[in-house]
């Protein structure tokens, strides 16, 4: 590996966050390098969300400092939407706008933020659905798609903006057992090519197979990171285990 | 006592002279209303209070009192001051024609803004996460996210709206104005018949009643076309 | 001003005007509703049928044109009747504060009826259910369980209901009843001050919805209380 794939694209250094009285995040240090894969666990509330929402700015940290692909978060708008462009995201609840087609959910970013053309938006938002396997549901609004299907769209339409990032909070929680799987297929093909990704997700077979590293996270903070085999082989919290032999 | 039902169906021509003017009341102050309704809700979002105070005070004022007296306050009531007769409004507001507009579209402006306002609320917080995740700016997730979403959340409250509207306009009868009720109003007069020209007069609004609930309907059977295609 | 305490008493009775016959139709409003609601819920088709004509005719017509309707037709009926007892009689007239009230009542009773009956059938089965399952005999089980439920859906478009009848009072005066908008007529007739006058009408109406407004919200608050914190 070269220099530039050691420089982390992503810093959180002691980051803060709170609702009201309620510290969700507390000092959380993170750096995630370029092509790294992280998977995200921990229990409901731990902070997860928070975390990952804290990256794209859709929820304002209270202090310390956050870096995307060397540009800090900072409340100016320029900056933010710069951010977003590098940065996509895939949601629990797939969140693709329901007056728009398949296809449409996919263009309609890359003509609106990336001003391309029609007819290139149409090509480039066709060959990312190629890639995540739903050509033939282009013209399907997202009401006919199943969860799976639809899960795969806001996947690619996430994806045809060309992120350097992909976050994805816990994308296949809402779905029905059989649809889990080929959205994991997608998020593995993702990971093969060399996408950097961080995943909030309770697959831990999917942890196992494709995570360099694995953050766990307890009442907003971050009680563990290790590379992947050591994480399952010995965890040092007892937190962590006690949450690994619940989850496995 | 003798009920003439051909009076009614006698009745029924002369009444529809009066049609023209209660459609042109209700398209003209529903538009404007309708225009109204959008600015008050911007500037009820914009998140400045000396833009969004003025609009709570307007939308008290005119849903918590009766529109016939409205239209008094503005028919008889503005007159009262020498300014207004000066002003460059006293033609349009010295003609009854005018203050009936200007009180059925400010009345129809404050439950518009509402309704929108409630439709804009109905959208899915998520799918402005989404919007934002993918770096669509505020004005651009407005018009080609929320907006179309909130729309078709609005409609059936603006068809009930916009019937209210309808039924409304019979009230600027009560300034003079030779809407289908005031026609009905004049003929009783003459006739002394009131069962059957009111009656008459009240199977011609059932009649426009149901020809825009039915357009209604269709619209939104149209705007809702990727949640109905699912359902068949 | 001085004109305004001149008037502040013929305000005042119009205002009670105002307040009895909201109170009077409110209560028929009511019973309209409940009876259209059953009728509608029904197993029998001819119910059905006369409660949808209902609904649709009276929410479809405007309300002025209703109280006309009322007010002339029950004039001509009971003159026509008079006379057949007393050929001389020349005119009898209804009252207008009860051709009013009744005709107002009918209006928002067309709209309660769909109300009540989607409260009805809002409450869940299962609760109901619930409820036989734990021996509760029918009228209790009505009473204890499926009124308090049905209330609580109900309560938010019955507020507005009740602001709809209370606004739509001011019409009344159009057929002759002495309230506000009346009092406002005379008044501006010896002041020559209109706008004073009709203002004065409209904050009257603006303090009574305020206050139905207030009180419906901690009606609202009161019956969703066990709802509290569970969102
Ligand atoms: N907008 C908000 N306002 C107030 N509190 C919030 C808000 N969002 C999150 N929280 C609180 O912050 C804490 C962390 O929430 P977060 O959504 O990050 O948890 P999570 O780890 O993602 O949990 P889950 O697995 O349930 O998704 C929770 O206690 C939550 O109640
Ligand atoms: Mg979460």
């Amino acid at each position: 590996m070269n220099e530039s794939d050691q420089k982390p694209i992503i810093i959180l250094e002691d980051v803060c966050k709170f609702f009201g009285d309620f510290q969700a995040l507390r000092n959380i240090n993170l750096q995630v390098k370029k092509g790294e894969r992280v998977v995200v666990c921990g229990p409901s509330g731990s902070g997860k969300s928070t975390m990952i929402r804290c990256i794209n700015r859709l929820e304002e940290h209270d202090s310390g400092k956050i870096f995307v692909d060397g540009r800090e978060l900072t409340s100016a708008v320029k900056d933010i939407d710069a951010v977003r462009r590098e940065v996509g995201m895939v949601f629990q609840s797939f969140n693709l706008f329901p007056h728009l087609t398949a296809i449409n959910n996919l263009m309609l970013a890359l003509k609106l933020v990336r001003k391309t053309k029609k007819s290139e938006a149409r090509e480039i938002a066709m060959r990312f659905l190629e890639r995540v396997h739903i050509p033939e549901q282009a013209d399907k609004y997202p009401s006919q798609l199943s969860g799976g299907q639809q899960q795969r769209v806001a996947i690619a339409r996430a994806l045809c903006m060309n992120p350097e990032v992909m976050l994805f909070d816990e994308p296949t929680s809402a779905l029905d057992p059989e649809m889990i799987s080929e959205v994991l297929d997608v998020m593995t093909d993702l990971a093969n090519e060399g996408m950097t990704m961080i995943v909030i997700t309770h697959e831990m077979g999917f942890a196992r197979n494709v995570a360099d590293n694995i953050v766990f996270m307890d009442c907003g903070q971050i009680v563990e990171m290790k590379p992947t085999d050591e994480f399952f082989e010995n965890p040092e919290s007892e937190r962590t285990k006690l949450f690994l032999e619940q989850i496995l | 006592m003798t009920f003439d039902i051909y009076l009614i169906f006698d009745s029924i021509p002369k009444m529809l002279a009066g049609i023209g003017m209660t459609l042109h009341l209700l398209f003209l102050s529903s538009f404007l209303g309708l225009i109204l309704g959008i600015i008050i809700l911007l500037m009820r979002i914009s998140g400045r209070w000396y833009l969004s105070f003025p609009t709570f005070a307007y939308i008290y004022f005119f849903r918590g009192t009766p529109i016939l007296v409205q239209i008094f306050v503005i028919y008889h009531g503005l007159p009262q001051f020498e300014a207004i007769r000066d002003s460059v409004f006293w033609p349009i507001l010295r003609e009854p024609f005018g203050c009936a507009i200007l009180a059925l579209t400010l009345n129809s402006g404050a439950y518009v803004s509402e309704i929108l306002r409630g439709g804009y609320l109905g959208v899915d917080k998520g799918l402005h996460e989404a919007g934002k995740a993918l770096g669509l700016s505020t004005p651009h997730r407005f018009i080609y996210v929320t907006t179309p979403i909130a729309v078709r959340l609005a409609i059936p409250a603006y068809s009930n709206d916009f019937i209210s509207m309808l039924k409304a306009t019979s009230l600027a009868s009560t300034i003079t104005l030779l809407e289908m009720t005031g026609v009905a109003r004049t003929i009783v007069a003459q006739t002394f018949a009131p069962y059957e020209i009111f009656i008459a007069a009240a199977i011609i609004y059932l009649v426009m009643t149901w020809f825009l609930q039915r357009g209604f309907g269709l619209f939104e059977k149209r705007m809702s076309r990727y949640i109905k295609l699912s359902e068949a | 001003m001085s004109d305004l305490i001149a008037w502040s008493d013929d305000y005042f009775w119009g205002a009670m005007v105002v307040l009895k016959i909201f109170a009077v139709s409110l209560v028929m409003a009511v019973a309209f509703g409940l009876i259209g609601a059953t009728a509608k819920l029904s197993k029998s088709s001819i119910a059905n049928k006369i409660a949808s004509a209902y609904t649709i005719v009276f929410r479809g017509v405007p309300e002025l044109l209703v109280i006309l309707i009322f007010y002339y037709g029950s004039a001509i009926t009971l003159t026509s009747i008079g006379r057949v007892f007393y050929p001389q009689t020349q005119f009898i007239d209804i009252a207008p504060f009860w051709a009013g009230a009744f005709a107002i009542a009918l209006i928002v009773g067309s709209y309660a009826t769909e109300t009540f009956r989607g409260a009805f059938l809002g409450v869940d089965p299962g609760i109901v259910e619930a409820a036989r399952a734990l021996g509760l005999s029918n009228l209790h089980t009505f009473f204890y369980v499926r009124v308090p439920q049905m209330w609580r859906l109900a309560l938010p478009s019955f507020g507005n209901h009740m602001l709809s009848l209370m606004k739509d009072t001011a019409l009344i005066s159009i057929i002759g009843l002495e309230e506000i908008v009346y009092v406002a007529e005379m008044a501006t007739a010896v002041t020559l001050k209109p706008f004073t006058m009709y203002m004065i009408v409209a904050l009257i109406y603006l303090s009574i919805t305020t206050v139905i407004t207030l009180v419906m919200m901690a009606l609202e608050k009161h019956s969703n209380r066990h709802l509290e914190g569970a969102l």
